[in-house]
Parts: structure tokens; sequence; C-alpha cells
């Protein structure tokens, strides 16, 4: 599902990012990137998600190429994946079920098909009760599953999350993780991006490890 | 896939319109600006057309008199004046026969027409009244058909007010050159205060934009509900503008400040140019320009905001 060759990220400031990575993650697979602030966890999960090109190497993610004649399909990449983030990026101004309804409305869903679907991914990370409350009145781990339920609105296959317990305490980490788990049992891909290698210890998954932009074993 | 393009533009549209109610101040601020914009070039226009329709009625009374010679038989008049109507730039000729000049002698003079008692109209010379064509009422245009009537031997003088028409047609010349000039830095003025008001719309909805761009929309989903946003105040503010300048040509300038505060002399002297509002045409090409200027605005916006990115 995920291909990574020798793939190189240098920033115009000649700081590398990246260096030399190759990984393949096959479909099905829950890995986590691990490494401390500043090892490239996010900038590799960057260029999976097509924000971001590499320097030199090849890139291939659900069968397509990241490279620059892709760049301009790359929201065609985005329906296929979903991105958590640490810091959520909800709507503020809207309620829980809005903001899920946000990304079925603007990728073109018909309007019908729109409040069962939000009800439904709702249902898969406990909401369903808070669907009409603002998102303002939720808890960091709330906010963090709504951000869950919009990356899994479109059923992707794939889902990336950088850091997404990150903000978390730990009983809502926990909660967090259980939904990642389940979701990976119903044959999501998950590759998660986390500065905690405790975390990965916890957990029967591979973990790759980074460290000042290169892959290093542990 | 005609199905399909139609659903994204009904979709697109629902959408601005969503997006409109949901971002009320900042659509309201740049409405308001949009149409302070266009107010100020609406009025320019207006005055730049009523001077326009000033100018014409000036131009309209550039004429040119031709005099005859003294005994010119009546059957050589009839000539002459056939010739003259086939000059180039000549637009309508007037034969004034010395009682027709002595009649309107009288008229002029009113009451103090005794002044004329005595006087044969015979004394008066044959003349004619020569209308130029509109592309001949200029200095250039008038000395050529001048030329021309000189060269009839019968013509005594001819008389058309050098230094009024060349004076005119430096004021023409100079105001057309202003209008553009002034109307073409109006207009650059206002696509750059557009395009950055509409910016700060589009930039108060970042995280908005962002969340598009994450879930996967597509760049035409994403952009083509700011355009409609960008057509819809572009209009409203124009609209806007041109509902308050016809409220300010209407109440003010027509009435307040031409009957109420204009002196006696100034009052006749501007009671044969009428204050005309813009024409409907001159209207809809400002509303059409509005909705140009605000898509302009918000393609300039997104090329900055909606580039494609994480």
């Amino acid at each position: 599902m995920i291909q990574l060759d020798h793939v190189f990220k240098v920033y115009p400031s000649q700081i590398a990012a990246l260096s030399d990575v190759s990984l393949e993650i096959s479909s099905g697979e829950f890995t986590f990137i691990a490494g401390p602030s500043g090892s490239g966890k996010t900038t590799l999960l960057r260029i999976l998600f097509g924000a971001e090109r590499p320097t030199s190497g090849e890139v291939t993610v659900n069968s397509m190429r990241i490279t620059e004649n892709h760049f301009r399909k790359i929201y065609q990449l985005r329906r296929t994946m979903g991105f958590v983030f640490q810091d959520f990026k909800l709507l503020k101004d809207r309620t829980v079920g809005e903001n899920i309804a946000f990304a079925l409305r603007v990728t073109g869903h018909p309007q019908k098909d729109i409040q069962p679907r939000v009800s439904e991914v709702l249902q898969w990370v406990g909401l369903q009760e808070r669907e009409k409350d603002s998102v303002l009145t939720l808890s960091a781990g709330e906010q963090q599953r709504v951000a869950i339920a919009r990356a899994l609105v479109h059923t992707p296959p794939l889902l990336l999350a950088d850091e997404p317990t990150g903000n978390l305490d730990a009983q809502m980490a926990a909660d967090v993780m259980k939904i990642f788990a389940a979701l990976h049992r119903h044959g999501t891909t998950i590759v998660f991006a986390t500065n905690d290698t405790e975390l990965t210890k916890h957990y029967p998954y591979r973990a790759i490890y980074l460290e000042n932009g290169r892959k290093v074993e542990k | 896939m005609r199905e399909g393009a139609r659903f994204f533009l009904s979709d697109a549209i629902l959408r601005a319109f969503q997006n409109m109610r949901g971002n009320l101040f900042p659509i309201l601020t740049t409405i308001g600006i949009i149409g302070i914009s266009m107010l100020i070039f609406s009025t320019f226009s207006l005055f730049a057309f009523n001077l326009t329709s000033i100018l014409k009625i000036w131009e309209d009374k550039i004429e040119v008199i031709a005099y005859l010679k003294k005994g010119v038989p009546a059957g050589e008049v009839e000539n002459v004046l056939k010739r003259i109507r086939q000059l180039e730039g000549v637009e309508a000729v007037k034969y004034i026969s010395p009682s027709d000049a002595m009649s309107f002698m009288e008229k002029k003079l009113g009451s103090q027409r005794n002044l004329l008692e005595g006087i044969q109209p015979g004394v008066l010379p044959s003349s004619f009244e020569i209308q130029l064509k509109k592309d001949y009422r200029n200095s250039l245009g008038i000395k050529e058909v001048v030329f021309h009537l000189k060269q009839f031997r019968q013509i005594e003088e001819v008389q058309y007010g050098q230094e009024w028409v060349e004076t005119f047609s430096g004021i023409v010349h100079v105001f057309r050159l202003t209008q553009w000039i002034m109307g073409g830095l109006l207009l650059i003025g206002l696509m750059f205060i557009i395009s950055n008001t509409l910016q700060l719309t589009i930039s108060s909805r970042k995280e908005e934009i962002e969340i598009m761009h994450i879930v996967g929309a597509s760049p035409a989903s994403i952009q083509v509900p700011f355009y409609i946003e960008g057509l819809i105040q572009g209009l409203l503010g124009t609209g806007l503008a041109i509902v308050f300048l016809f409220f300010l040509y209407y109440k003010v300038l027509l009435y307040k400040v031409f009957f109420l505060y204009l002196t006696p002399v100034m009052k006749e002297w501007f009671a044969g140019i009428p204050v005309l509002f813009l024409p409907l045409k001159t209207v809809v090409i400002i509303l059409i320009g509005g909705m140009i200027f605000g898509l302009f605005g918000s393609f300039v916006a997104s090329m900055r905001f909606l580039k494609y990115s994480g």
C-alpha cells in the first residue's frame, strides 16, 4: 500500500528532514513511525499525504506515485486516506455533527447520504449522543475522537495519524488507541507517528524508528 | 457529465450562500468597501458623462457662416449651395437671404427693433449657415472645410469663431485624456482594494479552507464558491453604490444644489444644460463591471490563499 524508495527531503534552508528512507507498509498493517521531535516523522507523513514532495526518491501510496505530475490531483489521493492531527483541526464554531458533515459536503456527497453517514461514524467513536453539541464543549479526548470520525467518514483504506495522543492524558490516549486498534481489526491500514517510544512497546505492531531523518534499528 | 456539472454548480452556489450566511460580518464589510469603491467610480462616471453631454451641446453649436458677395445671381446661389453640400465634412447647409437676416436681427433686438427702422434688407449680405459632420467639429476639421469654402469666388468671407473653436478643441482633448487616465488609475486602485478586501474574507476562513484541503475537496470545489461569492459581493456592492448615487443625484445634485444654492446668474447659465443620470446601458455596464471586479478580486485572492497544499 505504501512504498518509499531512497527518499530524501531537503528544505531550502539545507536542513535534511529525511535522508535515504526506504520502507514498505502492506495493506491492513498497523505501523508506528516513532522518534523524537525533529526526527522527520511529520515530514514523512506530509509526503504520504501529498502535502510535500520528496526532494528525490520514489513514493507510492495507494498505487499513486507522489510525483510532480500527480500533485494537482492530490485531492483524489486524499479521499483514499484519512488524516488525524495532534491539534485536532476542528471548526470551533460548529457542532460535532457539522464538523463531520463538512467533510462530506465539500467532497460533493449528496445531501441525503450525509446524515446517515455522520451518525454511523459517530457511533464508531462513541459520540453519537454529542452530535448536536458544539466542539468547544468537548474534552480533548472527545475532540480527537471527532477528528477520527471525520477522517473515517470517507471509509478510507488508509489512516495517517500525526501524534494523535500527544495532547491527551493517559486515559484519553488509551481510549483513542482503542479506536485505532478497532479500525485496524476492521482492515484499515494505519500509520501512526509518535514520539512516545513506550507506546510502541505496549502494542504488538511494527515500529519504524527515525532519528535525524534517518531510519534506525532499535 | 452534464448532470454532474449541474450538480456541482448548484452545490457551489448553495455553498457560496451558506458561506456568506455564516460569515456575515466580513461579507458585509466587503460589500461595503466594494460599494464605496464603486460609488467613487460611478460618481466619476456621472461627472464624466455630464461633462461629455455639456461638451456635446457646445460641440453641436459649432457652425461656419459663409457670406456671399453682393450681386450674386439667384441661379448661381443655388449652384453654390449644391456644391457646398457636396463638400466633405458638411452635414447641412441653410441659405439665409437678406430678409431672413433682417427678421433674425429684429427677433434678437426684441423691444429695441425700432433701431432697424429705415434699414433695407438689401444692405445685409446673403449667407450660408453650414453645419459640420461630427468628426469635423474640431479645429483641424473646420480649417479644412473653411479652406474649400474660400475657393468659391462667390464667397466674400467665412466666419467660424476661430479662437473659440481652438480653445474648445483643446478642452475636449484634455478632458478626454484626463477621463481615460483618471478612469484607468481609479480602476487599478479599485481592483487592488477589492482583491485585498476579498483576501480578508478568505483569510478569515483559513481554517475551513485548510480542512477542505485535508479531506480531499477538489481545487474547483474549494475555489468556485469563493468566485461565486466574489460575483455576488461585487453585484451587491455595486448595486448599493448605484442606488446611493441615484439618491445623491436626485435629492442633492438635482434639487438641493442646482436649484437652491446657485446664484441667479449661474442658474440661468445652467438652465440650458440638463443634469443627467447615467443611462441604463452605463448602469448595466457598471453592474457587470462590479461583478467582474468581484470575480477577479476573488481569483487574485484565491491564488494566495487557496493554493493546494497540506
